[in-house]
């Protein structure tokens, strides 16, 4: 008896005391709390780091930190998939390559970037940091891998966030804006081809499976409005549009087929689509250019906008688009009524 | 490891010398029928050392009997009473003590059956833990699913490859199969071993004493006091493969002079394993039942038992992500939180079971019994759920180099330097990568003011199917004359399932909304239409806002109703018995939804379209013209079964017995097949027809002399079966449903048996062979809906590469050949199998026992397994790619489906219970599965439902890679258990 029960506690103290005793945590964890801010610094601005672009993409080799604030967020679709940071010199767009940005950047937030490893490039005239892309298709790819990001884009604390410059007229075709956060003041709706009648610009594909370089696969809504009031359209926006026969006078790229014509197909293929609204600040054009993936893409422009009755504030980013003012705003609180 | 078990070995050695005593000894013991326990008086007893009978006794009315005076030595025990099998038992008396063999049970005639004191292991290996959801039944008098039992299990083996909802389970007589799904009910009892050993099994078509059964076997537990082994029982276990330590306890009293009995029975499970990261068991179970037999003819028992608790779930990965890891054990489910394991999906159940059971036993002509069953309760799994925010799941496709970069440059994935970062981030562990990042997400939460406080952005939700499930069922046994038994019964279901989800964990954040994030990218414009509870948002102007605990998300009753009753008739003239039995049903089911979602809003109280804001929510089926609705009773759904059964059992010599069985089964299907999204609305899947059944089988058995030999060959046909599958489509951005109906298969195989005696003594070989070809035998038609609109994506298309793949002829050249019109040449086919369980099994081994030891070794083959498929990649539209053109190549990469590679596995368990004092007994088990340690098994797996539509060369898809489960590396368990 007693041996037997020796035996058993032997092989009870076995299995109690073996290292591979390691039962999983389950009962209470401990709220680990917010991030840890980091605390760098920089030795390269903004605007010094954009002057090393040389018009071919830069493979940074160096060791350049720069570091900004956050001025954009994603919160809304409009932008997406990028973060936007500036600092004194200027601002440049991070080509994160992650959605949902907002939920680890906050605007105001401090962002240091150790550069080597990432990219600098050019896409229409803006300067980008991203990744590497070595198809050549553009120049720079999404950074995207979560790991990159997290050896090379770090959160610092979150600060004050940075006004709007407020810009003049002959400031906003100046590079060293682009991309800042900024308020254009007295903004008419209209364009310099149509007046205040107005213009939208618009690339749809027939089939965005097939090659979409192709002018047959593509139709270009431009030169006029077709009647487009809001800042954009979502998939069920743009089949609305399509459905009221909004588009049927447009034609394929290659001037084959109309609208009318090729309705089912669009419809089957539907998709979100952003739109350029035209703006005049002065005698400069500013194109308005929201994505369909914002959540205001839907939202009617106030008709007194589009009327011409009223003039229009609009903070946001600036950017550019082959030498042409291009705004994107980062919520429709961007858009200020001037009675 | 390996040297864990060595120890254990060696401590198992070291206990070989105990006692060596003489004193003059005895046998004793108590005879009960191996069905329902209870005592068999007037047993006769007889026993002999070699052929010499030494003496002879019979059991009392308590059905104990005793045999003194005896000699150290080894004996044989023959037990024999009316309507019962003879049996044998080898019994040892040592050190002069009297041998307590506790309960002989005796299996009733019909069957014949050959026991020995292997029995006695038996019942301790049912303890071994494995059994938690037993892939197949135990009916530890047939040799063929003994060993299945035992060995198959971890590769999840099927017996004649049925799905595990037609096995048909019952408690006390109820069928327990959930109600929606038709799923085995283990779970419910899992751990309380001890109070639901007492079962009855039968296998295939055959008829049971308790219930009609169908074609794939019934078993009926008991679970009633006085079915409980009495004494009191306690064990220790431990075990590597699915949690580290059980401990339970029992206690029955058995019948008491006054006629009452009571047990109980409790046990807890707790900890993780050596393989799988994150799983783990924090699992208990508790039982009490009483009993009172009022006289001879009534009896009344009242059970109460339940298996609360909790389990970390395991998920499969694609093996992308297991080579990366180097670990085909990779768990991505869990995640570092504050440097704790934390896994994200946990069950968490407690689910009890009230049973009020009255036996009515007139005289010997006569039995019934009559029960009623209510089992209610909270049934919980948790997941992730997350608001516009990245996908924190680590092994997300976009997470993994094979995102950044294929060698195939059609697929449009370039980046290599992004490649070789991602598998830098996955081998070497960066746990940010390879595991969820709690902390990351508790971050984002916390740092998301708002109105009210901090949004959380990442949720743990807790899905619920909770069930009020009320169970009456009735049978008798009749036996007018002496060659004619009448069983049958009635039985009926009510049970109410709710369906919701709640938040269960707001990880550092303040509160959520009930909104539909899914349908928010869609109707962005639309806030009434995003909402999970329109009828909140037009009351009150604004989404519910949600804390912890709080409903949200659907919220639905399945309401089934069922009612059936069943009769057999068996007749025994001589060595000829047989039996035929017929069952009639109905099924009535439907859903009511208990919220209104935005995005099926249906029509108001007075049968007007829904307006709200100027948006007309109110959505019709395209197909169908009906309104789409999410609130309120859909249509019910009535099915009115029937089924038959034969069976004729001849026996030869009172050796041989030859029988068959044959059965037509026309069965209702399952609430969980008859609706499109059951979450969002109360639409039914088109053209819901019965599932139609055949099956036969034919049977040789051999029982004699300690040989024991059983030879089956089936064939079954299972036609026009319904699946709905519901999973998250990111191209949709949305959770789709696929309907499939009109899927056919055919169940055709050989199953041996066998356990013979070998020239050395007390050294058994025993094998069992499963053979079977497991087809589909037609192509469905399938529906495709998605949760976010009224659309029907694809509707009621053919599938027309779902049985098989065509192969196309090749000339020299290797390109393929057209005929004079044009079209490509086929070859031959390839057939598509039904998945989930190996068509070969095998199993050869080696069993000795003497003197209380117990030495077990068997290796096992396992061939021709199969990855279950998705309709989506046998559609025509799935091949034909974006070019809508289908080629020879695209057909034979999209549609085939994959064989899993053959493995061996080798198992070895030792056990050895000594008696103390001829009061106690106490025994140890040690069992070590997969001795060669194989890794690369799969058990499991699916295809992913979704295709790479961004190709350069825009004429093809690709498939996503699929998931797997594999089998985890050596693993033992051990048992060490105490009873008086």
């Amino acid at each position: 008896m007693k041996k037997i029960f020796f035996i058993l506690m032997c092989m009870s103290a076995v299995f109690v005391s073996c290292d591979e005793w390691d039962p999983v945590y389950t009962f209470k964890y401990d709220d680990p709390g917010e991030y840890t801010p980091v605390e760098m610094t920089a030795n390269t601005t903004i605007a010094q780091l954009k002057a090393m672009y040389d018009n071919t993409p830069l493979d940074i080799q160096q060791d350049i930190v720069i570091k900004g604030q956050v001025i954009s967020s994603d919160r809304s679709g409009n932008i997406y998939r990028s973060l936007y940071i500036e600092d004194e010199s200027g601002a440049i767009e991070l080509k994160i390559g992650k959605s949902g940005l907002y939920n680890d950047y906050k605007v105001g937030q401090w962002v240091y970037v150790k550069c080597s490893g990432l990219t600098l490039g050019n896409y229409q005239g803006m300067l980008q940091l991203g990744f590497r892309d070595p198809t050549g298709d553009y120049e720079t790819a999404y950074i995207d891998v979560q790991y990159i990001i997290d050896t090379h884009i770090f959160r610092g604390g979150i600060g004050t966030a940075l006004q709007p410059a407020v810009l003049s007229e002959s400031q906003i075709l100046n590079s060293s804006n682009f991309g800042r956060y900024v308020t254009l003041k007295g903004l008419k709706y209209g364009s310099k081809d149509n007046g205040s009648a107005g213009e939208i610009f618009s690339l749809i594909y027939i089939d965005p499976d097939q090659d979409k370089t192709s002018q047959a696969n593509r139709v270009f809504l431009s030169d006029k409005t077709y009647g487009v009031t809001t800042w954009a359209m979502s998939k069920q926006g743009f089949i609305d549009y399509l459905n009221a026969g909004n588009f049927d006078s447009a034609t394929t790229g290659d001037g084959s087929r109309t609208v009318a014509a090729i309705k089912d197909e669009l419809l089957a293929n539907a998709a979100a689509y952003s739109v350029s609204q035209y703006f005049m600040m002065g005698n400069t054009e500013v194109q308005v250019r929201t994505s369909g993936y914002a959540k205001f893409a839907d939202t009617q422009i106030d008709p007194s906008i589009l009327n011409g009755s009223v003039s229009v504030d609009f903070t946001g980013i600036l950017t550019n688009y082959k030498g042409a003012a291009q705004f994107t705003l980062i919520n429709t609180d961007g858009v200020g009524i001037v009675e | 490891m390996y040297k864990k078990i060595l120890s254990f070995v060696a401590i198992l050695a070291f206990s070989l010398s105990v006692f060596a005593q003489s004193y003059p000894g005895g046998v004793k013991g108590t005879v009960v029928n191996r069905v329902g326990r209870l005592p068999v008086a007037d047993a006769t007893l007889t026993l002999f050392s070699g052929t010499n009978k030494l003496a002879s006794a019979s059991t009392d009315a308590k059905g104990d009997f005793y045999i003194p005076n005896l000699d150290n030595g080894m004996y044989m025990l023959v037990i024999e009473a009316p309507d019962f099998v003879k049996m044998q038992v080898n019994v040892t008396v040592n050190d002069g003590y009297v041998k307590n063999m506790f309960t002989l049970s005796l299996t009733p005639s019909q069957k014949m059956d050959e026991t020995d004191v292997a029995n006695l292991a038996e019942f301790d290996m049912e303890d071994s833990g494995y059994e938690d959801n037993p892939t197949v039944l135990f009916n530890s008098n047939d040799v063929f699913n003994n060993t299945v039992g035992y060995n198959f299990s971890p590769i999840r083996f099927k017996v004649r490859g049925y799905s595990s909802e037609s096995q048909d389970v019952l408690l006390a007589g109820v069928k327990m199969n959930d109600a929606m799904t038709g799923y085995t009910p283990y779970s419910l009892w899992s751990g309380l071993n001890e109070a639901t050993r007492t079962k009855e099994s039968v296998t295939g078509t055959e008829v049971s004493q308790f219930g009609f059964g169908g074609y794939n076997g019934l078993t009926d537990i008991m679970a009633e006091a006085s079915s409980m082994r009495s004494g009191y029982r306690f064990s220790v276990l431990s075990n590597s493969a699915f949690y580290r330590l059980r401990l339970m306890g029992s206690y029955a009293s058995g019948m008491l002079d006054n006629g009452w009995s009571y047990a109980f029975n409790f046990s807890a499970r707790l900890g993780g394993n050596d393989w799988i990261k994150g799983v783990y068991y924090r699992s208990f179970g508790y039982y009490g039942a009483v009993e009172k037999k009022f006289d001879d003819a009534n009896k009344l028992g009242f059970v109460f038992m339940a298996a609360p608790g909790e389990r970390g779930a395991q998920n499969g990965s694609t093996q992308e992500v297991y080579d990366l890891v180097g670990d085909n054990m990779y768990n991505s489910n869990w995640g570092y939180q504050d440097g704790k394991v934390r896994n994200s999906r946990v069950r968490k159940t407690h689910e009890p079971i009230a049973i009020l059971k009255y036996d009515f036993t007139p005289g010997d002509k006569f039995q019934g019994s009559a029960t009623v069953l209510y089992r209610f309760g909270k049934n919980g799994y948790t997941a992730l759920d997350w608001y516009d925010a990245p996908d924190p799941r680590p092994d997300y496709y976009r997470n993994l180099p094979s995102y950044f970069y294929m060698e195939n440059s059609d697929y449009n994935r370039r980046n290599y330097p992004k490649y070789v970062w991602a598998k830098e981030a996955w081998t070497g562990d960066y746990a940010p990568t390879t595991h969820i990042d709690w902390d990351r997400l508790y971050s984002v939460n916390e740092m998301n003011a708002d109105t009210y406080g901090n949004r959380s952005k990442y949720i743990q939700e807790e899905r619920r199917v909770d069930q009020r499930d009320l169970n009456f069922a009735a049978s008798f046994k009749w036996r007018p004359y002496s060659w004619l038994t009448v069983d049958g019964g009635a039985n009926a279901k009510i049970n109410r399932t709710e369906n919701y989800k709640i938040i269960a964990d707001l990880l550092g954040g303040d509160y959520y909304l009930n909104i539909d994030q899914f349908a928010e990218r869609d109707y962005s414009s639309s806030p009434a239409k995003v909402q999970n509870d329109l009828d909140y948002y037009m009351e009150h102007g604004s989404a519910q806002v949600l804390g912890k605990g709080d409903k949200y998300g659907y919220d639905y009753y399945a309401q089934i109703r069922k009612a059936g009753a069943w009769m057999n008739g068996a007749f025994s003239l001589g060595d000829l018995s047989g039996n035929i039995a017929g069952k009639v049903g109905y099924t009535n089911f439907w859903r009511d939804g208990l919220v209104r979602k935005g995005l099926f809003a249906g029509l108001d109280k007075n049968g007007k379209e829904i307006v709200v804001d100027g948006d007309n929510l109110t959505s019709y089926d395209p197909v169908t013209g009906d309104v789409i609705t999410s609130y309120g009773k859909s249509d019910k759904s009535d099915f009115f079964t029937y089924a038959a059964k034969a069976g004729l059992n001849y026996v030869l010599g009172g050796k041989m017995r030859f029988y068959g069985n044959i059965g037509y089964f026309n069965d209702a299907p399952s609430f969980k097949q008859a609706f499109v999204s059951p979450r969002t609305r109360n639409s039914l899947v088109r053209d819901l027809t019965t599932v139609k059944t055949f099956s036969t089988d034919l049977n040789y058995q051999f029982s004699s002399d300690g040989y024991d030999v059983r030879v089956t060959g089936y064939y079954t046909t299972i036609k026009d079966q319904t699946d709905v599958m519901s999973f998250y489509d990111d191209l949709q951005n949305s959770f789709t449903n696929f309907a499939m109906s009109g899927i056919d298969e055919r169940h055709m195989g050989l199953e041996v048996g066998f356990k013979v005696p070998t020239p050395v003594d007390n050294l058994s070989l025993k094998g069992v062979l499963s053979y079977g070809k497991y087809e589909y035998t037609s192509n469905p038609y399938m529906t495709q809906t998605v949760d976010n609109s009224a659309d029907v994506t694809i509707d009621h298309q053919f599938v027309p590469y779902w049985k098989k793949t065509p192969v196309f002829s090749k000339d020299a050249s290797g390109s393929y050949v057209t005929d004079a019109s044009g079209n490509y040449v086929i070859d031959h086919y390839k057939q598509h199998y039904v998945s989930g369980s190996p068509q070969l099994a095998s199993s050869l081994g080696l069993s000795w026992n003497r003197n209380y030891w117990f030495i077990d070794a068997d290796v096992n083959y396992f061939a021709d397994s199969y990855l279950e498929m998705n309709p989506l990649y046998r559609t025509d539209m799935a091949v034909a790619g974006p070019d809508g053109k289908i080629t020879p190549a695209e057909v034979e990469y999209m549609t085939s489906q994959e064989k899993f590679d053959p493995a061996f596995l080798v198992n070895f368990s030792i056990g050895k219970s000594w008696f103390i004092q001829w009061k106690y007994q106490v025994g140890v088990n040690l069992q070590v599965n997969n001795l060669l340690n194989n890794k690369d098994v799969k058990t499991g797996g699916y295809e992913q439902t979704r295709l790479v539509d961004n190709t350069v060369g825009k004429e093809r898809y690709y498939r996503f890679d699929p998931k797997y489960f594999y089998m985890c590396g050596i693993n033992y368990m051990l048992n060490i258990y105490f009873r008086f």
